[in-house]
């Protein structure tokens, strides 16, 4: 159990709802534009709420046997997709939850799924295979073994996909089944993130690192000194700006001008114990953080990483997800003892002078 | 989160064949009360509907910086990363490897990864070994050595295949490699659970419970018996024996305390270094000389103790009285004098394999700073052949002793129990290849305040 107290929302955090499910919860995201809110437990159990009240639509059980693994939402927001350690994808309608098609992979566990940004193929990664499928469930592209589990994957533009694995990180033209670019390093990569122009590949590595490139230039570099494995990830939507956890700390790269290369990134300290989360808004410069203490801030940066807090609230426990809604007049944190919290962000009025928004 | 409250976590290792399968269904199937997590390598195939078994690929995955330390097991780090999540539905952890599995990055996953080692402890290594065939493995495969050096319990199994000398002289090349370890015989996998589970074995108040000497040095002698003795002609009479021969030294005046013991024990580890006279059955033995009695002749041999006043006699032996039925008779009377103390002490031996174990073990204390420096060093040179560190230090100045263990260059140090009216004292094993035991010892020496 965390060791900070209790507190109420403050700062531009407003009481919105609770809710819970049965589990620890390890997924979540916005369906039907906001209208929705749906949580994946890690025993399989899926719930579906009212994005605005937390009324339960529909909710489902045991829905992949062993537990849950991942979840994802498609853009339009009609359908979702999740995967366990059954070794199948389900891909299930979000209005009543309805199973639309169930995908077979084997008996691997299928860690991660992520939609194309224009929701026509959804990527799959089970074990050292990377698999492609398009809405209606058909496949479409297989990837040969990678050296090792794929430890995360990525959409960079329409058909080309990301995959992030021990030692390297690989693009395949998944229409045309090409290679188009291989990058290594001989780490273990945790996670990735693309900047939104694809050009910029941020990895956490097991080594305590973030290690980037930048596809154009062919140049990398390694950002060491964290104290703990930067797992999580996040580009604002212009790209300037990548925040990682791997400590209490939330670290920020500035790509503005010659950066990061050589500067001092922008460092946040609000939280007691390491980020467990971490989500810019769907726009502009706000960072949201969740830890392992239970903590939720919301961070407003500036260009060279640095910036202040303009909001926080307590989830309870650890704060496994976090999800703005797509407006970003709310955001979502779900916890280790399956809790459920969504909160009202209303910007105040004198927040504008500042640039907000 | 206290130690209490993590999830123990047993690696369970050994070459194919050795009965891993077999112990770990033996675990599973027994009521032992606990809920058990297996994590199985790809080839394992355990078959039980019990329990949570998850099977993984090896993937052992090394860092940029080279350093094989910092090497870790990234199928377990996603595992349990998994696992953590799901607490409520298992209390213990067992975790499989693959018979040619190096131990080293399974172990230092739980040092390494600070999402792991905040959720689990790893309570002990079992490496089971195949009686009829370790022999052979060791000598061809650094892995099976490895396997050794790495364990908390090795368990000696299928020793029905294998004669009883033969298990005593494995036991013995076992032991060498790794002096920590518990050795545990079994046929067809079969031993207590308790002697595979909860073992704490990083504990090593529990070792040395366990086998009080094993940090002791090694002497050229087995085993001091001290005898009474009025003035008078006495006869030391020996039958047949596992040698045709047997080194001795007599000592005068010899005090029967542990103290006096083990300086009557310095005594004749330097007088063994010096070489032995001969002695023919009814030849006189001299006090505080190597001697080296000649046993070759069949039925009872004597050899003459001349008392000139009533002493204490201490007779410092290669092998134990026991194993030649050595006694000492008073002439004049034909009474056998039986011994006032006998101690056993810790045999020296040739070390054949590369892989050994060393101990240090100094009163006093140490000074920190000097210590750190010197560890950082070793581990930093030394840290690919140092498997595993285990002990207890004494700080200067620090009420409580501060308990060490590690895995190759990784080590934790944290303060345990005070001291109280316990002498300060440092308790070191390192096993590893090929390390120099002299060159440790003085390293340490220079730490000592």
């Amino acid at each position: 159990m965390p060791d900070i107290e209790p507190f109420s929302p403050r700062g531009m955090f407003h009481e919105g709802w609770t809710a819970e499910v049965n589990d620890y919860a390890i997924a979540c995201g916005w369906a039907l534009k906001g209208k929705q809110f749906i949580v994946g437990d890690v025993a399989g159990g899926l719930f579906s709420f009212e994005g605005d009240t937390g009324k339960i639509i529909w909710k489902k059980e045991n829905t992949h046997s062993g537990g849950l693994l991942a979840m994802a939402i498609h853009p339009e927001g009609e359908i979702f997709a999740t995967s366990g350690q059954d070794g199948n994808v389900q891909i299930c309608n979000c209005h009543e939850g309805k199973v639309i098609k169930t995908l077979d992979l084997g008996k691997g566990w299928v860690e991660h799924l992520k939609w194309s940004n224009d929701g026509l193929f959804l990527a799959i990664a089970s074990s050292k295979k990377v698999y492609v499928f398009n809405e209606i469930g058909e496949e479409k592209w297989i990837s040969e073994d990678h050296p090792s589990t794929v430890s995360a994957i990525t959409w960079s533009n329409k058909n080309e996909l990301a995959t992030a694995c021990y030692g390297r990180v690989t693009f395949f033209d998944i229409v045309n089944n090409k290679t188009n670019q291989k990058l290594e390093w001989q780490g273990s990569l945790v996670s990735m993130e693309l900047s939104p122009d694809g050009d910029i590949v941020a990895c956490g590595s097991q080594d305590n690192s973030v290690h980037f490139w930048r596809r154009s230039t062919g140049m990398d570099a390694e950002m060491t000194g964290y104290p703990g494995k930067p797992s999580h990830l996040s580009f604002d939507d212009s790209g300037k700006l990548l925040a990682t956890s791997g400590s209490e700390r939330i670290t920020v790269w500035s790509f503005i001008g010659n950066g990061p290369e050589g500067t001092m990134p922008g460092e946040l300290c609000h939280h007691t114990e390491p980020i467990s989360s971490l989500a810019f808004s769907n726009k502009g410069m706000l960072v949201a953080s969740g830890s392992r203490d239970g903590s939720v801030v919301a961070s407003f940066l500036k260009n060279d990483g640095n910036g202040d807090p303009v909001g926080a609230a307590f989830a309870g426990d650890l704060v496994e997800a976090i999800s703005w809604r797509p407006d970003d007049c709310a955001l979502a944190a779900v916890n280790a003892k399956g809790v459920v919290n969504v909160w009202k962000f209303k910007v105040r009025t004198n927040l504008f002078s500042k640039g907000f928004k | 989160m206290s130690i209490k409250d993590k999830v123990p976590v047993t690696i369970l290792t050994g070459f194919l064949g050795s009965g891993k399968t077999t112990l770990l269904n033996r675990i599973l199937s027994e009521e032992h009360g606990k809920r058990i997590a297996v994590i199985e390598n790809e080839y394992g195939e355990v078959g039980i509907d019990q329990g949570l078994v998850i099977n993984a690929d090896e993937e052992v995955f090394e860092m940029s910086n080279g350093c094989i330390c910092c090497t870790v097991r990234g199928d377990l780090i996603r595992v349990l990363g998994n696992l953590m999540k799901r607490r409520d539905k298992f209390d213990y952890v067992l975790v499989e490897t693959t018979g040619l599995a190096d131990p080293g990055p399974v172990a230092q996953t739980f040092f390494m990864d600070e999402e792991i080692s905040s959720e689990f402890t790893l309570d002990g290594i079992v490496t089971l070994v195949d009686a009829a065939h370790i022999d052979q493995q060791l000598g061809r495969s650094d892995e099976s050595s490895e396997q050794v050096a790495f364990a908390d319990v090795l368990v000696l199994n299928k020793t029905d295949l294998v004669s009883d000398d033969a298990l005593d002289t494995l036991e013995s090349r076992l032991r060498d490699m790794n002096r920590m370890t518990r050795i545990i015989r079994a046929e067809n996998a079969k031993v207590p659970i308790e002697t595979v589970l909860n073992l704490s074995a990083f504990d090593l108040d529990q070792i040395l419970k366990r086998r009080p000497t094993f940090l002791e040095p090694e002497y050229p002698f087995e085993w001091t018996g001290v005898y009474d003795l009025d003035a008078g002609k006495y006869e030391l009479m020996l039958e047949e024996g596992p040698d045709p021969e047997m080194s001795l030294v007599a000592l005068v005046n010899q005090g029967e305390s542990e103290e006096e013991l083990k300086d009557g024990a310095e005594s004749s580890v330097r007088l063994y270094a010096e070489n032995a006279n001969t002695l023919e059955p009814g030849n006189t033995v001299p006090y505080g000389e190597h001697v080296n009695l000649k046993l070759e002749d069949k039925g009872n041999k004597s050899f003459i103790l001349n008392i000139e006043k009533s002493t204490k006699i201490g007779l410092f032996t290669q092998h134990t009285a026991e194993e030649f039925n050595m006694k000492v008779i008073k002439s004049s009377e034909n009474k056998e004098i039986p011994f006032n103390t006998e101690r056993f002490w810790q045999a020296e031996h040739e070390h054949d394999d590369e892989v050994g174990s060393i101990a240090i073990e100094r009163f006093g204390d140490v000074d920190p700073e000097k210590l750190n420096t010197w560890m950082g060093r070793l581990l930093s040179e030394k840290g690919v052949d140092i498997f595993r560190t285990k002990g207890f230090i004494s700080y200067s100045g620090n009420p409580r002793r501060i308990v060490f263990q590690g895995v190759h260059m990784l080590f934790t140090a944290q303060p345990d129990k005070e001291w109280g009216n316990e002498p300060r004292r440092n308790q070191l094993v390192f096993i590893g290849r090929n390390l120099n035991e002299k060159e440790m010892q003085e390293g340490f020496d220079k730490c000592l305040i």
